[in-house]
């Protein structure tokens, strides 16, 4: 939920990541994170769930980042991992032409689930594996901008491009929730589910089971 | 009752938005009705007093409470006493709290004899579900609100509401729930205004009081209601994971290794966190419960693979877990946080995304496959009709099997002797009663016999003796 406090601004954004297994979505967000790569000494427990506190241009933003399972089987899960996030980091390994794959199913799945209410990110990894690679980067920038999509090239490896891509996520999604908050009147973006002063529903309903009480009891 | 909800509706009405004051402008409900400048006149004014009757107030509501199950109509008329009391409250509050009073009239029993002080009587388990867990729910939340500005007011509101929602039990869960979260919503946004300049954090720790205590008072109505189909699914699913005992940690792609002490030790942990879910309340202490036990999760698999565990990793194991533990009420627990949670708890926290993760593993659970376990339909169902048993489950599944039929076979053995030993008691008693009968009629009878001739002979042998002066007795033989 963008919740814009209702006192100081301040923003906080879901954020789902999303891509086949192995393409480097923990490493990317650890990397982020915690500026860690294939670190033996370990001290975090674990890279599932992460937050980060930054400052956009004088508003605070609480990013929270949501890895999900990329193994296929759990495909059909998406839907409860990304409901109601404001962004999406959709990565795919430029060495494999099948995870890329993967990312144009899930743009689909999320456009037509969410709609444009959803920042897309889509992401190349692991290009210090440039060698090696088989997925163009003018096919994936062409395809990201049919989309509505921008399009990163990163490395975890070499901690390229990450902070970038994030930082650049945050604007768009802060651009968007104010932009919703400004379509919605100045009763500011906290009540997205569309609860709002409404004393009188509560109220409403309460007549008629009292009377039934009185006529039982 | 006509009436009641007449007034209800002008409520609604254009100029009931108007300063209460009636000086025309319009009046903000944060400021009871008022408008700015007759709130900040007003306020002025009875800031001091209103002081010092919230305090008096809050202890008078915490003996109120304490004595709720003592006496109904002692109550109601109490609360009809306070009203008065404080002549600047919100109308609304007013009217709900007055409302309130009038059904708790109806509800108390025509025989007024209050019950003991103490003990939780039968008729306020009549009208809601009084316990010791509620009772002490309301005395912490007082506690909670005393030192707060507001206190009073939030507390007011907060009851009357979970009150009122008593009488909506037949309108189905899922408009309750709409109802409760819309007050939450509402409250919140009134609180942000009230307590303006103040952190976020602190108005969200009152959101956390709000929710412990209305859910804790709400429970019995609306945890796996019978209005709903809960129960029948959560039977459904417990069904479900018990049929699918053969999965094992293989065929999950579950990374950790059991063979490791430590990491299942932390497995164990994570199925006694997970069962402990159902035991819990509070959303927010069952959420705590979800986290606990994704945290023993992700020790075992650091333990296991020696790197931090991504969600790749995670979501199996919980998984397993979930098969392993067959938590009660699963999908009733679910539903519930999912109705009656403070919803920005669920949309971003951490546990919020453990709470999704488990959605996730009982949804996985449910559409489970032959292709989710990459093995063939045909496989799958082998497994399922129990014809094939899985590679790793038969040891220990023989084992126990034979325990529990060495087991059984003791008891019946403890049985059949316990039946032996009460049939010799019962034996051992009648031959003790027939003893004592056949000595009794032993001494009876040997009495019989004796009596006479022992007499006699004394009697003969005094006559006999010649040397004695002469018994003293011939005048009793002869009288």
């Amino acid at each position: 939920m963008a919740a814009a406090g209702g006192g100081g601004k301040s923003f906080s954004f879901k954020v789902v990541l999303l891509g086949e297994g192995c393409v480097g979505k923990t490493s990317m967000v650890l990397r982020y994170c915690e500026n860690k790569f294939n670190d033996k000494h370990i001290t975090t427990l674990q890279a599932s769930f992460l937050t980060k506190k930054l400052n956009i241009t004088g508003k605070r933003v609480n990013l929270a980042i949501w890895d999900t399972a990329g193994q296929e089987r759990f495909h059909a899960l998406g839907p409860i991992y990304y409901r109601d996030s404001n962004g999406a980091v959709l990565v795919y390994d430029i060495t494999d032409e099948d995870s890329f794959q993967k990312v144009k199913n899930w743009v689909k799945e999320l456009r037509k689930m969410l709609g444009n209410d959803i920042c897309l990110c889509i992401v190349g990894n692991k290009i210090d594996l440039d060698k090696d690679r088989n997925v163009s980067t003018e096919e994936a920038e062409s395809y990201a901008a049919s989309v509505g999509a921008k399009h990163y090239r990163t490395s975890a490896k070499l901690n390229s491009g990450i902070e970038e891509l994030f930082l650049d996520l945050c604007k768009r999604m802060m651009e968007a929730a104010q932009v919703e908050e400004r379509s919605k009147g100045n009763g500011g973006g906290q009540s997205a589910s569309g609860r709002r002063g409404v004393q009188i529903v509560d109220d409403e309903p309460q007549a008629p089971p009292t009377g039934g009480c009185c006529s039982s009891g | 009752m006509a009436q009641r909800s007449e007034r209800r509706r002008i409520h609604l009405d254009q100029s009931d938005l108007l300063c209460t004051k009636g000086c025309g402008f319009y009046g903000n409900t944060a400021w009871q009705g008022l408008c700015s400048k007759c709130w900040r006149e007003e306020n002025q004014r009875d800031k001091q007093k209103q002081i010092q009757d919230d305090w008096a107030l809050a202890e008078r509501l915490q003996r109120e409470e304490e004595e709720a199950y003592a006496s109904r109509h002692q109550k109601a008329q109490s609360q009809a006493a306070v009203t008065p009391f404080n002549k600047f409250e919100e109308r609304k509050t007013k009217e709900k709290s007055s409302k309130v009073n009038t059904v708790t009239k109806f509800f108390t029993p025509s025989s007024k004899t209050p019950p003991k002080k103490g003990s939780p009587s039968s008729c306020s388990t009549a009208n809601r579900p009084s316990s010791a867990d509620t009772d002490l729910a309301t005395r912490e939340f007082i506690d909670f609100l005393k030192p707060l500005k507001y206190g009073r007011q939030i507390f007011r509101q907060c009851r009357a509401f979970t009150e009122s929602m008593a009488y909506k039990r037949d309108m189905g869960v899922e408009d309750m729930s709409e109802c409760v979260q819309d007050f939450y919503q509402s409250l919140s946004e009134r609180l942000h205004t009230q307590f303006k300049g103040t952190k976020m954090l602190y108005v969200e720790g009152i959101m956390d009081e709000v929710e412990r205590y209305m859910t804790t008072r709400l429970y019995k109505e609306v945890f796996c209601p019978e209005t709903s189909d809960d129960e029948k699914k959560d039977l459904a699913v417990q069904k479900r994971i018990r049929a699918l005992h053969w999965v094992t940690t293989e065929m999950l792609g579950v990374p950790v290794d059991e063979e490791i002490p430590e990491a299942s030790d932390s497995v164990v942990k994570a199925i006694t966190d997970v069962i402990e879910l159902d035991s819990k309340r509070v959303p927010k202490d069952k959420l705590a419960c979800i986290t606990r036990c994704s945290k023993h999760i992700f020790n075992a698999i650091r333990i296991s693979k020696k790197e931090a565990a991504s969600a790749d990793d995670f979501l199996p194991t919980l998984i397993y877990i979930v098969l392993k533990a067959n938590p009660p009420r699963l999908q009733s627990n679910i539903q519930y946080i999912t109705r009656f949670c403070n919803p920005s708890r669920l949309m971003t926290g951490e546990d919020g995304y453990y709470f999704t993760n488990l959605c996730c593993a009982l949804a996985f659970i449910e559409k489970l496959d032959g292709k989710s376990l990459n093995m063939t339909s045909e496989e799958f169902d082998r497994y399922m009709s129990g014809v094939q048993v899985s590679p790793n489950w038969p040891p220990v599944d023989g084992a126990a099997l034979t325990q529990v039929h060495e087991r059984l076979d003791l008891l019946s053995g403890l049985g059949e002797r316990q039946e032996l030993v009460m049939e010799r008691a019962r034996q051992l008693e009648s031959d003790l009663i027939d003893w004592t009968d056949e000595v009794e009629q032993n001494v009876q009878s040997i009495l019989e016999t004796f009596e006479a001739p022992v007499s006699s002979a004394i009697d003969s042998d005094n006559v006999e003796n010649e040397h004695l002066p002469p018994p003293l007795t011939p005048q009793v033989f002869a009288g």
